[in-house]
C-alpha cells in the first residue's frame, strides 16, 4: 500500500459520506426495557403469572432479596453491554462483574441451607422440579438478549468474546426476573439453582453463539 | 498541523452531520495519528494496510463515537481492535502453514523490534523467539527452527500460541 492509495481512499471515504444520527445509551436502554416488555408479556401470556402474587401477596424477604440481587445483576450487566457498543480506551465496562460476585450470594447460601437439609436439596435439585424454569428462564430472556445483540451488532464491541457473555448473562438475569414473576416456589435452593444456572446458561450460549457475530 | 483533541471533535461532530471537507480533514489527521500510533506497535511494513483498514472501520462506525465524549480515545479503540485482528490474522496464517514476508529496511527492523520488545516480554521464552524470527525479522519456520533448536511444528504452535496471548494482552490493556 502507498500513500496514495491511502489518499484515494480517504476521498472515496470522503465521497461516500452521508449524516449520521450519533447512537445515543438512551436509545439503547429503551430497547433492552422494550425486549425485557416483550419476554415478560409472551411468558406470562403462555404460562400466567403466579399466584400468590396474583392475589395480592407479598414475596418473603429471602426470595424478595434473590429477585432484587438478579435485578442487579441484569441491570449491571445490560448497562456494560450497552456501553460496549460505543468504544473508547480507557472506558471500564467491568461494572457487571461486581453485580455477579454480589449474586454469588446466592448459590453460596443455597448449598449451606443444602447441607442443612440435604433431603429437600435433593428434592429441589431433582430435574423434574426446575428444569421448566431453567427453559422459562432462557425463553424470556431472548427479547433483552436480541435487543442488546442488535444494539452491540451496529455499535463497535472491541472484545466480542466479552461482549458475547456480558449479553448472555443480561439476557439470562432479565429471563429470570421474569419467571420470577411465574413461578410460585419460595424455595433458595430452588431458586439459586434452576434460577441462578438460567443466568449462566445464557451467559454460556452468549459467549458460543454471539461473539463470533459480533466481530466487525 | 497540530492533531488536537478539541479540533478533532469538532471536525467528527461536522463529519456526523454530513460534512464532506470537514470529514476529508479528519481523515487525515486521523491517517497521521495512526499512522504513529501503530509505529510503536507493529512491523513497518504492516502500517499502510492497518491504517487503511482502521480508517474503513472509522467511517463504518462513524455513529458510535459519543460527542459527549473525547474523540481519540475512540479511535485508539478502533485501532486496537483493528490491530489485534491483524494479530489474529497472523496467528491463522501460520495455522494454514504460510509464511510471512521479511520485513524491508534493517534499521525499519530494529524499529519493530524496539516497538515489540515491551509485549514480547510478557511471553514466555520459546515463543517470543519464535515470534521475533519468523513475524519480525522475516526468516521462514524452517530457518527459524534451525535457529532456535525448536521443531517446525513446535515453532509454528509458539507462533500461534503467542500471537493469541498477545491478542489477548492488548485486548485487557
Amino acid at each position: 500500500m502507498t500513500n496514495g492509495s491511502i489518499d484515494n481512499l480517504i476521498e472515496d471515504l470522503a465521497g461516500e459520506l452521508k449524516p449520521v444520527r450519533p447512537r445515543r445509551l438512551m436509545r439503547g436502554s429503551l430497547w433492552v426495557a422494550g425486549g425485557w416488555l416483550v419476554g415478560a408479556a409472551a411468558l406470562l401470556w403462555l404460562a400466567g403469572p403466579r399466584h400468590d402474587l396474583a392475589d395480592g401477596a407479598m414475596m418473603p424477604p429471602l426470595p424478595l432479596l434473590a429477585f432484587w440481587l438478579i435485578v442487579a445483576l441484569g441491570f449491571a450487566a445490560a448497562w456494560s453491554a450497552l456501553r460496549m457498543g460505543l468504544p473508547g480506551v480507557g472506558r471500564d465496562y467491568s461494572g457487571w462483574r461486581w453485580a455477579g460476585l454480589a449474586a454469588l450470594a446466592l448459590p453460596f447460601s443455597a448449598v449451606v441451607m443444602a447441607l442443612s437439609d440435604s433431603h429437600a436439596a435433593m428434592d429441589a435439585a431433582h430435574p423434574e422440579n426446575g428444569m421448566h424454569c431453567l427453559a422459562q428462564g432462557v425463553f424470556a430472556g431472548l427479547g433483552v438478549g436480541a435487543a442488546l445483540f442488535a444494539w452491540l451488532k451496529g455499535g463497535a464491541p472491541t472484545s466480542p468474546t466479552r461482549a458475547g457473555w456480558v449479553i448472555g448473562i443480561a439476557a439470562g438475569a432479565a429471563g429470570a426476573t421474569i419467571v420470577a414473576l411465574h413461578c410460585a416456589s419460595n424455595d433458595m435452593i430452588h431458586l439459586a439453582l434452576w434460577h441462578g444456572l438460567a443466568v449462566a446458561l445464557s451467559g454460556v450460549i452468549g459467549r458460543a453463539l454471539l461473539a463470533p457475530l459480533l466481530r466487525w | 498541523m497540530s492533531i488536537d483533541e478539541p479540533s478533532l471533535a469538532r471536525l467528527m461532530v461536522a463529519s456526523q452531520r454530513g460534512d464532506r471537507a470537514a470529514y476529508r480533514a479528519l481523515l487525515n489527521d486521523s491517517r497521521q495519528w495512526l499512522a504513529r500510533y501503530f509505529a510503536r506497535r507493529i512491523a513497518p511494513h504492516h502500517i499502510d494496510d492497518l491504517v487503511q483498514e482502521t480508517l474503513v472501520s472509522m467511517h463504518r462506525k462513524l455513529a458510535t463515537w459519543d460527542d459527549g465524549r473525547p474523540f481519540l480515545p475512540w479511535l485508539a479503540a478502533i485501532a486496537r481492535y483493528r490491530w489485534i485482528d491483524m494479530l489474529r490474522r497472523q496467528r491463522d496464517e501460520v495455522e494454514l502453514g504460510e509464511g510471512d514476508a521479511a520485513v524491508g529496511a534493517e534499521d525499519e527492523v530494529v524499529h519493530a523490534r524496539l516497538s515489540l520488545d515491551r509485549m514480547l516480554l510478557l511471553l514466555p521464552t520459546g515463543q517470543a523467539q519464535a515470534i521475533t524470527l519468523v513475524k519480525i525479522e522475516g526468516a521462514s519456520i524452517a530457518e527459524a527452527s534451525q535457529i532456535c533448536g525448536q521443531s517446525e511444528s513446535l515453532v509454528k504452535v509458539n507462533i500461534h500460541r503467542g500471537l493469541k496471548k498477545l491478542a489477548q494482552l492488548i485486548e485487557s490493556e
